[in-house]
């Protein structure tokens, strides 16, 4: 159960790298770090402000678009045709920068945002839940709906599928992709930061937390397939199933492990994906 | 080789061998070492990265098994040095391993895949009891008496100009020219006959011995280690940059990156006690954004004439020929 | 006359698509041979499947005798078959040179030999002013020319030239379909193409197949071919068909 209410997490990070990595096809090496940055940032309206977590992660996933966007327009846009080798060199830049700068303002100290949600138990029957994990599983499941629907439903949205299918096309049918791909980075971006926001509870904050955040994207996206953002959605509950079992039977320092060999496993025998369409 | 660049070479490696006579101080031979050692680490990986542009981010791994490899040898009792060898034949046996995996996947899956590897090593080593676990394990120290530290020095200067031949026979050979039309294009390769997959992993094996003797020697002169640091992305990050920063593919960018990186990684930690890592990460943007053949690159591309003359029988706009 | 290359009902399907249907035929010693057809109708996937970059679902190809049907693309490079890229895929900061050079060392491990090998065939597609120069900032009718001279530096006994010629002025395609004719002079004893430029294969082909959604639907000396009706059906539709009677 508690697995699904982690995945819901994992759901959210892994559909904002599916919408930089899958759709714009930029190796976005940065994602934990962005992450980072949100649940810094939801850390400060909580410290300095008193906003809980649960609010402030809404001014947080604002304020990662912006510097989403322009982190983009700076750093990303002039290199989006070069190699990958260079996108991942640029990305793994910014990540260190983030979170070197991170720990040049708040310190290595471990931080935590002490909220009576967290405390509190609600029974059904035989299952314990905390509050806290429940009310984020809402605002996880809203933000995946609604990012599903956006760009299911939005012009916009199929504006930024027209693109992740060719991006060559797309300009004739009058799509502005530079704007779109700049929108849908700091889309991306956005959820990382969001989903920091609601992990500040549940977390302890350091400037390295991101690091790991970055690798489990990346597992995500890649286990639901390229591009596909339903599919970062499934497999992003898969894998919080997959690690709470994990760390239930075997024991919690493991759970990473086993992301990275059904990682390994996924890339050497269903490249596509679980749930990625077989592509000529 | 130019006589000149043979020339060049034995006055660097002189001067190499007199600056730990220069200082007394055994805190600046130290990071002397690291700059040896890191300029051995970014030539091996240049082998992959640079000649073959296969960006592995995993080389971390073969850091830290030669790194408890040799701990855990000594341990148990096997001498010294063949522990050393043993270690990075392990590392080298990893290696075989992980090229199988991970040379069937192109592009940023190979890259993500070399992480994972490296990843699943360090998580590992934290929970294994043969390990130490987060605790660690001591490492012996190759050397013994009071001048160990520049002992330390002077192997990791060999190793360094070892793996700076093995570049350079490299870059003069069939192998090394295969290796860089793997990099360019691997269909293309594979046209003009080339085993892409055999080449690479060729390289791969050679870049984890030498990274694991790296990885082994840093352990030693530390005298302890823990999965964090050995087997830490940093590590594997550091190594990637220092070879891209100075030019990936080239014979003495990875020695100039190291040189640069590791100084002003050093200027920098004593003036911030924390963050001293956001150097590294500023450095890594503006090299991207601004000078994206590394600065040996760069150098040579400035050097280098650019825009071909002329054109061919029957093409609509002949230009005038500039002497080619 | 001895065949060179065999292909005996090949088929290749991508998903649902078929590529290429149950396609026979033969490339013979001396042999200039284009593979034409509208676009899609598999002329590419055809020599993708003989250099091995894909394999074929059904049926078998024969090299000198030899099944190569299931070997890798660096495999049927050392058995003697060479090919180019449709879309250009130039070594591109290695220079003009040592892009030749490494077909070359194919049969030879030093530089040495490899680069005079190389020169020999720069020469001989007047590229020699290019040699020192990065291939990423070359003319298209220069890559084209270089694509010629990688694969001629691995002594291929069949040549493939994927639409060598197209995207070239007229000029610039009539002067390499001179030096294409000349190929066999430099040892290789087919050259196969697949084109759509018809000046071209008009003037130097000794024999066309036609494929129409992969499948062969006329085979020929080239003027005899673009009279057939299924041919002229293939290219301009049904219509055409009555008029060409």
């Amino acid at each position: 159960m508690n697995g699904l209410l982690t995945g819901a997490l994992y759901a959210v990070i892994g559909m904002g790298l599916a919408l930089i990595f899958g759709v714009m096809r930029i190796v976005n090496f940065a994602h934990g770090a962005f992450l980072m940055v949100g649940m810094y940032a939801t850390f400060v309206l909580f410290d300095q402000f008193h906003i809980n977590p649960y609010i402030g992660f809404l001014p947080a996933g604002i304020v990662l678009f912006i510097f989403g966007y322009l982190v983009y327009l700076g750093l990303i846009r002039p290199i989006r045709n070069q190699s990958h080798f260079m996108q991942i060199l640029m990305t793994s830049g910014i990540a260190l920068i983030l979170t070197d700068s991170a720990q040049l303002i708040f310190h290595a100290d471990y931080r935590q945002a002490n909220i009576d949600l967290v405390s509190r138990v609600l029974r059904f029957g035989p299952f314990a839940l905390n509050a806290a994990a429940l009310v984020s599983f809402a605002i996880a499941a809203l933000l995946i709906v609604g990012l599903t629907l956006f760009v299911t439903r939005t012009l916009t949205g199929q504006a930024l599928r027209a693109i992740s299918q060719n991006s060559e096309i797309a300009p004739l049918m009058g799509i502005n992709v530079a704007r779109i791909q700049a929108f849908s980075f700091a889309l991306g971006i956005a959820f990382a930061g969001a989903a920091g926001g609601l992990l500040l509870p549940a977390l302890y904050l350091y400037p390295g937390v991101g690091e790991d955040f970055t690798t489990r994207a990346f597992v995500i996206v890649v286990l639901g397939g390229m591009g596909s953002i339903e599919g970062a959605a499934i497999a992003g509950l898969v894998l919080g199933l997959a690690e709470s079992l994990t760390s239930f039977y075997i024991g919690n320092q493991w759970a990473l492990i086993v992301d990275f060999i059904l990682f390994l496993l996924v890339l050497s025998f269903r490249p596509n994906g679980l749930f990625g369409r077989q592509r000529a | 080789m130019k006589r000149w660049r043979l020339w060049l070479l034995i006055a660097v490696v002189i001067a190499c061998a007199c600056l730990p006579f220069i200082t007394q101080n055994d805190y600046q031979v130290r990071i002397l070492f690291r700059i040896a050692i890191f300029a051995a680490l970014g030539l091996a990986w240049n082998l992959v990265g640079g000649f073959a542009g296969q960006l592995s981010l995993g080389h971390a791994a073969f850091f830290g098994l030669g790194a408890y490899g040799l701990a855990i040898f000594t341990a148990r009792g096997v001498p010294m040095w063949i522990s050393l060898l043993l270690a990075a034949l392990v590392a080298t046996l990893f290696a075989a391993a992980i090229g199988r995996i991970a040379f069937r996947l192109r592009g940023p899956y190979f890259t993500l895949a070399t992480i994972a590897f490296a990843e699943v090593l360090r998580l590992t080593a934290t929970n294994l009891e043969i390990t130490g676990g987060a605790i660690g394990l001591d490492v012996p120290t190759l050397f013994a008496g009071r001048s160990f530290i520049r002992m330390m020095y002077f192997a990791a200067v060999i190793l360094a100009l070892i793996t700076f031949l093995i570049n350079f026979a490299t870059s003069r050979s069939r192998p090394g020219y295969y290796l860089m039309a793997i990099r360019e294009d691997e269909d293309t390769a594979s046209a003009v006959g080339i085993d892409t997959a055999s080449y690479k992993l060729r390289a791969l094996l050679i870049s984890a011995f030498i990274t694991a003797l790296g990885g082994a020697l840093y352990a030693s002169s530390s005298q302890h280690i823990v999965p964090d640091d050995a087997f830490a992305m940093e590590i594997s990050v550091q190594i990637a940059i220092i070879a891209m920063l100075g030019g990936a593919g080239t014979l003495a960018g990875p020695v100039a990156g190291a040189v640069l990186l590791l100084t002003a990684s050093e200027v920098f930690k004593n003036q911030f006690r924390e963050g001293h890592l956001l150097i590294y990460g500023v450095l890594i943007v503006l090299v991207v954004l601004f000078l994206p053949d590394g600065i040996v690159g760069g150098l040579q591309r400035l050097l280098r004439r650019r825009n071909p003359p002329g054109s061919l029988p029957g093409s609509p706009d002949v230009q005038p020929e500039a002497g080619a | 006359m001895s065949t060179v290359l065999e292909l005996k009902n090949v088929s290749k399907s991508f998903g649902g698509l078929r590529a290429v249907r149950a396609a026979s035929f033969t490339m013979n010693q001396g042999e200039i041979l284009f593979v034409i057809g509208p676009n899609g109708a598999g002329k590419t996937t055809v020599f993708n499947l003989i250099s091995g970059f894909l394999h074929p679902d059904e049926g078998s190809i024969l090299f000198a005798g030899h099944d190569i049907s299931r070997l890798a693309p660096h495999q049927t490079a050392r058995l003697g078959i060479g090919r180019t890229f449709q879309i250009v895929k130039p070594l591109s900061s290695l220079t003009v040179l040592e892009n030749v050079m490494l077909g070359a060392f194919m049969h030879t491990p030093s530089p040495h030999r490899a680069e005079e090998r190389a020169d020999k065939i720069l020469d001989f597609l007047e590229m020699s002013r290019w040699r020192n120069f990065q291939a990423r900032g070359l003319p298209l009718a220069a890559l084209k020319r270089l694509e010629i001279a990688r694969a001629m530096a691995t002594q291929p006994k069949l040549i493939l030239l994927d639409e060598v010629v197209s995207g070239l002025t007229t000029g610039e395609a009539l002067a390499l379909a001179q030096l294409i004719q000349r190929l066999p002079e430099w040892g290789v004893g087919v050259v196969g193409g697949v084109e759509h430029v018809m000046q071209v294969v008009m003037k130097i082909a000794h024999r066309v197949v036609v494929l129409d959604y992969g499948a062969k639907i006329a085979e020929g000396a080239p003027a005899e071919v673009v009279k057939m009706p299924a041919v002229i059906e293939a290219y301009l539709g049904p219509k055409y068909r009555e008029m060409a009677k």
